[in-house]
């Protein structure tokens, strides 16, 4: 078994675990932003949908399974962005990249700053609403209006702010991140690559287009569009 | 023409280095990069002064000696070359060219633009090769091998481990240089008897030899003067798995 734990500190076995976090994320963000994009439905859906949601008894299991994923990405990016640093102690003065077949970016050469980014905006996100004010739905018990403390929280233009940068972020994560975790996981193909490459990014663009849209959405209506 | 030099140098492996100005003066376009060099060494030998060092051999691109980052490039501008195929046509008079060597902390500076490449050497000793006893030679159509797969263990073959793929990392990982062996070997017969230990053996030394990890960025195989995919990576951590799942 010691030799089996082993594995996850090469530097081989330490991207493999990288990348089936970083996927896990990338489908939890989906999830979460299906889910998010029926406040576009109405106050009653949305209180509906969430109510369902957190009163699962799995829901517990999968939070700790989650915070797992996460807590295990932190710590195997982080310790591989400090040791890549010492790979290579002194810079090049010039330093370019060679352009095509590269697929460095922006999004590829800042994802340690983007990560740290969306680790502080968790911590935000989470204890602004799932340990924010409690807002019960008029006349059915137990049913947290989850709607209202979405509404309010987006009433600040310097909340809706943080939240519309943090999710360029998350897309720009995503631009380089999605594939890379394919390719981490030892998938190569050359008919599957291109189109997981584009995939990555079109999802990217979904992911991080999709939640700004809900937020300026709830900012600029309050959510009561269609009501 | 008449080119602006910035060359890094350096006394020797534990004494600070710079980048020093120099002019070539009536360099030819036919010239190759490194006779270019050549015509810089001489007149500074003529004045006196020491010659800069920079590895190369056979100046046909297949020895894998010659080691430079031409503006910011590893072997220069040119896809699919090595820096002794470049030829100085690509450039224009008056340009400034910055000359650094690889750098990495497993590549440790000899003198100037020479280094040190012996960590490639320990990562093949740790197992890019075949050690089965297999008797004498057998008769060459004795072991049926697939043409497409033996031109895919061919492409990966073609490494002449000169480093470019570490030198253009930002992590300076050899992965590329490692997978390429990986793959080679364990897509043939003979390499196949080997394969989990092999692939196991020569991660653990690179990782011991301080390179660091692939992001996916490819920027290696944009840089490989054999143009190498980073396919091989992906074989090579698939290689890494079987061998984890086969362990015993
Ligand atoms: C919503 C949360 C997050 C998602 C969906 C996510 C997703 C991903 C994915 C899919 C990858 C590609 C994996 C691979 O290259 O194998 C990745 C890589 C990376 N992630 Fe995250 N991530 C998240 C949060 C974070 C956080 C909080 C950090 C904090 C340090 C972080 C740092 C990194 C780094 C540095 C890489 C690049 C690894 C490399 O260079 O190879 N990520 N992420
Ligand atoms: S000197 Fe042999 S490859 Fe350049």
């Amino acid at each position: 078994m010691s030799s089996r734990i082993r594995v996850f500190s090469t530097s081989v076995g330490t991207k493999l675990l990288i990348g089936v976090t970083g996927l896990a994320l990338f489908l939890f963000l989906i999830s979460h932003i299906a889910g998010n994009a029926l406040i576009f439905l109405g106050r009653d859906t949305f209180n509906t949908y969430s109510h369902t949601l957190t009163s699962n008894p799995l829901i517990p299991v999968i939070e700790i399974v989650l915070l797992l994923i996460f807590l295990v990405h932190i710590y195997k990016t982080v310790t591989m962005y400090l040791r890549n640093q010492q790979a290579r102690p002194v810079a090049y003065q010039a330093k370019k990249s060679q352009g095509s077949p590269s697929r460095r970016s922006v999004s590829s050469l800042t994802m340690i700053i983007t990560g740290l980014w969306l680790l502080i905006f968790v911590v935000i996100h989470v204890k602004g609403f799932k340990y924010g004010a409690y807002y019960a739905v008029d006349g059915a018990d137990g049913v947290r209006d989850l709607h209202r403390l979405v509404v309010e929280n987006f009433r600040s233009p310097l909340m809706v702010a943080f939240y519309v940068v943090s999710m360029l972020i998350v897309g720009s994560h995503l631009w380089h991140g999605v594939s890379s975790g394919f390719q981490s996981l030892g998938l190569d193909h050359p008919r599957w690559t291109p189109r997981i490459l584009a995939f990555g990014k079109a999802f990217a663009v979904l992911i991080g287009g999709g939640f700004i849209l809900i937020t300026l959405y709830v900012h600029l209506f309050g959510g009561q569009v269609g009501q | 023409m008449r080119l602006n030099l910035k060359i890094w140098r350096q006394a020797g492996p534990n004494a600070a280095g710079r980048l020093v100005d120099y002019v070539a003066e009536n360099v030819s376009p036919d010239m190759s990069f490194l006779e270019m060099l050549d015509v810089v060494n001489e007149s500074l030998l003529r004045k006196g002064e020491e010659s800069i060092a920079f590895d190369s051999d056979c100046r046909e691109g297949i020895c894998g000696m010659c080691s430079l980052v031409v503006n910011g490039v590893p072997h220069g501008p040119d896809r699919g070359t090595t820096v002794c195929q470049l030829h100085m046509r690509r450039f224009k008079d008056g340009d400034t060219i910055t000359i650094e060597p690889w750098r990495a902390r497993a590549f440790p500076v000899v003198k100037d633009l020479v280094v040190d490449r012996s960590a490639f050497d320990r990562i093949i000793a740790a197992g890019g090769y075949v050690s089965i006893n297999c008797g004498g030679a057998p008769d060459g159509n004795a072991i049926p091998i697939p043409k497409d797969v033996a031109e895919a263990a061919m492409d990966s073959a073609q490494c002449i481990a000169c480093g470019a793929c570490v030198a253009a990392c930002k992590n300076a990982s050899a992965h590329l240089f490692m997978s390429a062996k990986i793959s080679q070997l364990a897509l043939l017969p003979q390499g196949d008897a080997e394969r989990e230990r092999r692939v196991v053996a020569m991660i653990e030394q690179a990782d011991a030899e301080g390179f660091g990890s692939c992001s996916n960025e490819a920027e290696c195989e944009a840089v490989c003067p054999k143009e190498i995919p980073i396919s091989n990576i992906a074989k090579m951590t698939r290689e890494y798995v079987r061998a984890v799942l086969a362990a015993k």
